[in-house]
């Protein structure tokens, strides 16, 4: 079927519907996910009982304030006390078919994640949306530069891509170079990766002597992982390096998929996936909702997941929603102005993986021979983020570092979905000493993309 | 009453109250009988596994569609 006979969106019956159906759809969709947990998660049953709520109680919208917010220390808690999963989840590992990971806010431990059959069709069918809504049709070639590996990432996109019906170029484990001659090679029309990575391959394929724009059938990247994607500038490098319409999404290992994406009219924002999550966005401080236009903490409600119930949990992602008559293209689902702007903690994403500076220090106070130490960002040409860890060893423990230096390097990758930690051994006493608030971080990646 | 008990009655409506077109009628239909299929355990697991996948992607349209609020469970 030629690409201008399909309808515009993957789902018309729910993406335009009046915004007052929307609300009694979610309404309906709480209080059954409400109703849900409340008997089968033993985690957020104590949490209702403790906030002195019952399942009934929760019938609108605007009961959901009533429901305490959920965080991130909280589960991974739940999970340290209950190994491996906690009891937040609402089924057996028995009932998993598949086992991902993310990396943690503190220490080596992981924020572990099981789904069923059921989860997995539905994470697919979340980038559905995403990916139909920005153009991706069955006659389009979509090649994923993704390591398809113990990170959730770019697996449900892939499984989403399978099911319009496109022909999928999975890349694995292949270098930069061999990516970038398979996407000409194979005529692929859309290429998904984070936007780093994205200009990365555009960098290779200039060394190569590939004019992408020109050499290339791409006309779609779609983007995830990383803030970049909605940021101007970047996006604005991207289109030209490529020649091709660049569009944002985003999401999280902790619904397992992505809960807002850009559509083809690129309205410098990204709709949010309205009948499958409530997004709430609070001052952070006062934990009140604040109104469009204003920046505040995104609170998740997802529907769609049956083996982990999310019911508001504080995501620490910073956002501005507006109306969704903001883009003219008819979807009544609102909209993150510029995506996910930034956050509310302390969190680095370096190349689509999550660091924490202080999951990084208790690892590398695991070594005593390390007296003080800094993390260094950085932005290699202009795009490769990078993070470093110079390290300062007492004075009389010098010949420590070569054994130390490749295990601490291994068990901050291990803690970090592999990602590489570069090492550097700094002179006795050059670096800073702290009296009060240690400043351990310094993020100069703002210097190199000048 | 269960989440599937709610499932299982022949709705004539809608999540959002409006009659269902008979596309979605069927729709349901099918993601009933395929669940029932599902929930058996003594097809050959070339059955089994096979309707499970089947089960799951239909429920999807069946949700998107808000012919079913809840999860299908038996997958």
């Amino acid at each position: 079927m030629p690409d201008a006979d399909w309808p515009a969106y993957w789902n018309p019956k729910h993406e335009t519907l009046p915004r007052e159906a929307l609300g009694r759809l979610q309404a309906r969709k709480l209080h059954r996910l409400v109703q849900g947990a409340y008997d089968r998660s033993p985690f957020h049953r104590r949490r209702f009982d403790a906030a002195g709520l019952r399942p009934d109680d929760i019938r609108s919208l605007d009961d959901l304030r009533r429901i305490p917010l959920m965080t991130r220390e909280e589960w991974m808690q739940n999970q340290a006390e209950r190994p491996l999963f906690g009891d937040l989840v609402t089924r057996s590992r028995d009932d998993a078919i598949r086992y991902h990971l993310t990396s943690g806010t503190s220490g080596r431990q992981p924020l572990r994640v099981l789904d069923s059959r059921a989860d997995w069709s539905w994470i697919g069918e979340m980038w559905c949306y995403g990916f139909w809504g920005f153009g991706v049709r069955p006659r389009d070639i979509v090649f994923f530069a993704f390591s398809y590996g113990s990170f959730i990432g770019f697996w449900g996109a892939h499984y989403a891509s399978e099911k319009i019906g496109c022909l999928v170029l999975p890349s694995g484990n292949m270098t930069t170079d061999a990516r970038v001659r398979q996407i000409v090679e194979m005529e692929a029309t859309t290429v998904c990766a984070t936007p780093t990575y994205a200009l990365r391959m555009a960098q290779a394929a200039q060394a190569l002597g590939i004019d992408l724009a020109r050499d290339s059938k791409v006309d779609k990247l779609i983007v995830s992982g990383e803030p970049a994607g909605s940021i101007p500038a970047t996006k604005r490098l991207i289109e030209e390096m490529w020649g091709a319409k660049c569009g944002d999404t985003a999401g999280m290992t902790e619904i397992g998929t992505i809960m807002i994406f850009e559509c083809d009219h690129q309205p410098g924002g990204t709709h949010i996936i309205e009948d499958n999550f409530i997004e709430e966005v609070l001052d952070p401080e006062t934990g009140e909702p604040v109104p469009y236009g204003k920046e505040g903490e995104r609170v998740v409600t997802s529907f769609g997941r049956d083996f982990i119930p999310l019911i508001r949990y504080r995501t620490r992602d910073l956002v501005k929603k507006v109306p969704h008559d903001t883009c003219s293209c008819g979807r009544t689902g609102d909209i993150y102005a510029g995506g996910i702007l930034g956050r509310v903690d302390d969190m680095k994403c370096i190349r689509g993986t999550n660091v924490y500076p202080r999951a990084v220090e208790s690892i590398v106070r695991e070594h005593p021979e390390i007296e003080e130490f800094q993390i260094v960002l950085t932005r290699e040409d202009g795009v490769r983020d990078e993070i470093s860890v110079h390290v300062e060893l007492a004075a009389d423990r010098q010949d420590a570092w070569q054994g130390m230096a490749k295990h601490l390097g291994r068990a901050l990758a291990d803690a970090h979905e592999g990602l590489r930690f570069n090492l550097e051994l700094a002179p006795p006493g050059s670096l800073p000493r702290f009296e009060l608030k240690a400043k351990r971080l310094q993020d100069r990646r703002a210097e190199g993309a000048r | 009453m269960t989440i599937h008990d709610q499932q299982s009655r022949p709705p004539e409506h809608d999540l959002h109250g409006v009659e269902m077109t008979p596309d979605e009628r069927e729709l349901l239909d099918l993601f009933r009988r395929l669940r029932r299929l599902a929930e058996r355990r003594d097809l050959a697991p070339c059955v089994s596994a096979n309707v499970k996948q089947a089960m799951v992607m239909v429920w999807n349209a069946c949700n998107d569609l808000a012919l079913v609020d809840a999860p299908p469970g038996h997958d």
